[in-house]
């Protein structure tokens, strides 16, 4: 029964997406005028990436002016926008967990896989596409990771290898600094018991595993919180802690254009998709999913992984992605899907996040932040 | 896969097993082999995704139940799901004859008696009340309903391709080898357990049709199964050698342990026969009893795979927890397959085994002996009491082996198993099926030649070639009618047909010498000779034949008022006696 339904939903969204392709089309004028394109995206180092191979030349091929509006993620705002009926972004780049969560909320529009471009060589997109990509109301355009970066000058003579080092205070002594939430955190806590990453989330799902991981965070020492993704590049730089978790892209600016002395460590990377999501509501949905179209291509796809090193969505776009464009450097070897960095990388259970996030934030929060009074995020 | 049909032709029983055509047929029985295993892994592929789904679907899982929103409506769950699982489990068992599920026993019964042929029906039903037992959380486990759903998927096919017995047994093991080494990962414990528990004799001829099925369910079990390696273990410390003696006093008392897990669930058995309720309301019964508990401790619910993971964890269950989930644990797998659900005993014994382990390594190390090797414990007590349950050393070490790669790890669980299975073979017997089966009637103790003997009946070899007399027939007629039968004892059947008693031609031509010639019968003398009964096994008439001297013992039907079914003579029992040694001694220590 839910399979016709979906099948029927499919049907009508490709009839709808057909109509609008030609209505956007007819109207392409009309928004040449000058209404922008609001996209809700993460700021930092990956918007200008973003801005480079991806907003700019939209621009360049369609005349719609993009603008970019930062967040760090979450949907309480986007929840709250639907709800008053003003939505002020048009595609909001988000988690997959949490397109999913939002998706699961009715906040956001469905997204027909047809609107994607095939591959250079003709395959179709729903096969180019890596597995899960494509979802009812989102599309993953990259993979990024979660991975914990090192000052390479905090620990004489040894460096950390494994991701159980990172609880570890004894061998490799120093603050630290968490994202302020349970995802990532708990599967690192897990993991440095020596459990296999296949069972990380159904051992997650007991009250014991949970409170084993909580254990394991709450004996670290002098560790901080962040939230703003900026803020673990900044803390390593000051010097204010020697490991802290964050995006592998940020890291991969502050070494390769920053000459920071830090150094990724790839072991328990935490995969996640990076989807496009369109609210519901939203004032230009017909650009933006001819934006979604554009900007999935085999093409824009490469040119943003040679920027930035997230792993591409598509198979044909990771055959492409070579040497960044300024500095040269084989950005194979960066992206979180290289063979070499993914050797022992977990996926984030984002179905396992979308239905239980409430309640795993609850348990978070009263184990780890209550206790200490208040977080040390900037 | 060309030469299918020839060599399916060639598996004659009659034919020979040497030379060139014997070669073919071998091959053809290792094809054969090859093709079960294929068919029992898929099976079992199928089973286990199927009980993930649906303990994820009715929220047994952790991972469902987490997933969950409503804790209200969990906790209402927690206890009808069971119920209800029990209410269907129940029904399934009333269109088995036997009205229970079938189980690896039944399977060991099959192939040690040389019976064979597993009823497909009731192998389809005992999967289906395995998965939804298993689906709906009962405290059983997975690898029974595997074994025997494999065991039946080979006998099926010997029986449709009309293999002899010998052949029938080898296909049964390859689906049992293959279901395991698929759900474990780990041929070489299939192959192992195959021929340990259900063979249980090292032929060539059946070694290799069982590890092309193991093989090919282990190909199979790689390239589907993704996940499900029972568990995986980092890096391990290397005890210091005082901790292999503690890991022998570790198997001594998991065999307490497993024969108290044994006991439990036969003891619940007994039990529930006495209880005033109609047995197919049983299992549901122990469902809600079983939902209630788990609401206070989820650990017991359905094969407990996170309790196994967690077990292996130093830190993770204190000392009191660790005794109280392994008491509810053993309490509710005992409940649930006393009570009826379908389901094996091997995973409850792993969860129970690696809790009993981790106690001892817990209290080692809080007495400040024990370094890093927590998780040599609970590996040592998770074998010491799985092993006397399934009556499988071997296989319990190579599991161990397979799945953690380790060779220090399986050193220290030999070292538990060196006491662990004879202890518990000593007190309790060799294994859980075989003291089902012996209280089913057939005791495999004293070896399998015995067992099949006692399980061979002697109604084949029933013969109305006899002389009977009425005991008011003359002396001299009698010895007419012997005369002209060539035989030289008569049975004596009144008019209702009864047996009365038997006499010999030299006693009657004793009489008929002193001028008795024209007495009745009834009036010769006689020497009290034993009967045997319909049911009579060969074993019995052997023995019989120990106190008798004459050509023949009467077959008489005690339930039918002594009624007079005919002779087995003296020749055909030993005849038989030869045969089923002979086919024995071909099955086990045949080479192709």
């Amino acid at each position: 029964m839910a399979r016709v339904d979906h099948i029927m939903r499919r049907a009508c969204t490709g009839a709808l997406l057909g109509l609008t392709i030609l209505l956007a089309h007819s109207a392409h004028g009309d928004e040449a005028t000058g209404e922008p394109l609001t996209v809700l995206s993460w700021g930092g180092a990956y918007e200008r990436a973003q801005q480079r191979a991806l907003f700019d030349p939209f621009t360049e091929a369609t005349g719609i002016p993009v603008e970019v509006q930062q967040y760090d993620g979450g949907i309480v705002e986007l929840r709250q926008a639907v709800a008053e009926g003003d939505v002020a972004w048009d595609l909001i780049d988000m988690t997959r967990s949490q397109a999913k969560a939002a998706c699961a909320e009715n906040l956001l529009a469905p997204l027909s896989p047809e609107l994607l471009a095939p591959a250079p060589d003709g395959t179709p997109a729903a096969r180019d596409f890596i597995a899960g990509a494509l979802n009812r109301c989102s599309i993953t355009h990259s993979v990024f990771a979660t991975v914990v970066a090192y000052r390479r000058d905090a620990f004489p003579g040894r460096r950390p290898t494994e991701i159980a080092d990172l609880f570890d205070q004894e061998r490799f002594p120093g603050p630290r600094a968490l994202q302020r939430t349970p995802a990532v955190n708990l599967e690192w806590a897990l993991l440095s018991y020596g459990v296999p990453r296949e069972e990380i989330y159904r051992l997650l799902s007991t009250r014991r595993g949970l409170s084993l991981a909580f254990k394991r965070i709450d004996s670290l020492e002098n560790l901080h919180w962040w939230e703003a993704g900026d803020a673990p590049v900044r803390l390593l730089a000051e010097g204010e802690v020697v490991m802290a978790s964050g995006y592998n892209g940020r890291f991969f600016d502050a070494m390769i254009n920053r000459d920071l002395p830090i150094e990724i460590l790839w072991d328990g990377q935490v995969q996640e998709h990076e989807t496009w999501a369109l609210p519901r509501g939203a004032a230009h949905p017909d650009a933006a999913r001819e934006f979604i179209r554009f900007a999935t291509s085999s093409e824009r796809q490469a040119a943003l992984a040679r920027l930035i090193p997230y792993g591409p969505s598509r198979r044909s776009a990771t055959l492409q992605v070579t040497t960044h464009p300024d500095s040269g450097v084989d950005m194979r070897l960066h992206i979180p899907t290289h063979p070499l960095n993914a050797e022992r990388a977990i996926t984030k259970d984002d179905d396992w996040y979308a239905r239980s996030h409430t309640r795993i934030n609850d348990y978070f929060r009263d184990a780890l932040l209550d206790e200490r009074g208040n977080s040390d995020s900037p | 896969m060309a030469g299918e049909p020839e060599t399916t032709r060639a598996h004659d029983p009659k034919h020979p097993t040497q030379g060139a055509r014997g070669m073919v047929r071998f091959l053809g029985l290792v094809v054969l082999g090859a093709l079960i295993g294929g068919l029992a892994a898929l099976a079992a592929v199928g089973f286990v995704s199927a009980v993930l789904w649906l303990n994820d679907v009715l929220l047994i899982s952790p991972r469902g139940r987490m997933m969950f929103a409503h804790p209200e409506a969990l906790a209402i769950a927690t206890v009808l799901v069971p119920t209800l699982g029990g209410l269907v489990v129940g029904q399934l068992h009333r269109a088995i004859r036997e009205r229970r599920p079938h189980t690896p026993a039944d399977v060991i019964a099959a192939v040690q008696t040389r019976r064979g042929r597993l009823p497909a029906r009731a192998g389809v039903l005992s999967a289906l009340s395995g998965l939804v037992s298993l689906g709906a959380g009962a405290s059983v486990g997975q690898y029974g309903p595997l074994v025997h759903l494999g065991a039946s998927l080979g006998s099926v096919g010997a029986k449709l391709l009309r293999l002899g017995r010998s052949d029938d047994n080898v296909a049964i093991a390859c689906g049992v080898a293959a279901a395991i080494a698929t759900a474990f990962h780990a041929p070489l414990a299939g192959i192992v357990f195959a021929h340990e528990v259900v063979l249980r004799h090292y032929a060539l001829r059946a070694f290799a049709p069982v590890a092309a099925a193991a093989i090919v369910g282990h190909v199979i079990a790689t390239n589907v199964l993704s996940s499900g390696a029972l568990f995986h273990v980092t890096d391990t410390a290397v005890p210091r050698p005082w901790e292999f003696a503690a890991f022998i006093v570790i198997g001594g008392l998991g065999a307490l342990v497993a024969g108290a897990y044994m006991h439990a669930i036969l003891a619940v058995g007994r039990w529930a026969g006495r209880l005033p309720v109609v047995p197919s309301l049983r299992p549901a019964l122990a469902g809600a009893a079983l939902g209630l508990v788990a609401l206070w401790v989820p650990d017991i619910l359905g094969m407990g795979q996170e309790t196994l993971r967690f077990a292996t964890i130093e830190g993770a269950f204190g000392s009191l927890e660790l005794i109280i989930v392994m008491v509810l644990k053993l309490a509710a797998t005992a409940l649930c397959i006393g009570m009826g659900f379908g389901g094996g005993v091997f995973s409850p014994a792993l969860v129970i085994g690696t809790l009993f382990g981790a106690l001892c390594g817990t209290l080692i190390g809080d007495a400040g002996l024990a370094g890093d090797t927590f998780v040599f414990y609970a590996v040592c007590g998770m074998v010491a009491v799985t092993a006397p349950v399934i009556g499988a050393p071997l296989t319990s070490l190579l599991i161990v082996f397979e799945l953690t790669g380790s060779y220090v790890l399986t050193t220290a669980a030999l070292a538990s198993v060196t006491l662990a299975s004879p202890i518990a073979a000593q007190l309790f017997g060799r294994s859980l099926f075989d003291i089902q089966l012996a209280r089913r009637g057939l005791d495999l103790s004293a070896g399998r030649g015995r067992a099949l003997l006692q399980s061979a009946r002697l109604k084949h070899l029933l013969s109305q070639d006899c002389v009977t007399l009425n005991p008011h027939d003359s002396v001299d007629d009698a010895v007419t009618a012997l005369g002209n039968g060539g035989h030289g004892e008569a049975y004596l059947v009144d008019d209702k047909g009864r047996y009365r008693s038997s006499v010999t031609l030299a006693d009657l031509e004793v009489m008929r010498g002193r001028g008795q010639g024209q007495r009745q019968v009834r009036d010769c003398p006689r020497t009290p000779r034993p009967v045997l009964g319909p049911e009579a096994s060969v074993w019995d008439a052997m023995h019989q034949l120990q106190d008798v001297t004459g050509e023949a013992i009467a077959v008489v039907d005690d339930k039918a008022g002594d009624a007079f079914l005919g002779v087995v003579y003296e020749a055909s029992i030993a005849r038989a006696y030869l045969q089923y040694s002979e086919e024995l001694r071909r099955e086990e220590h045949g080479t192709g």
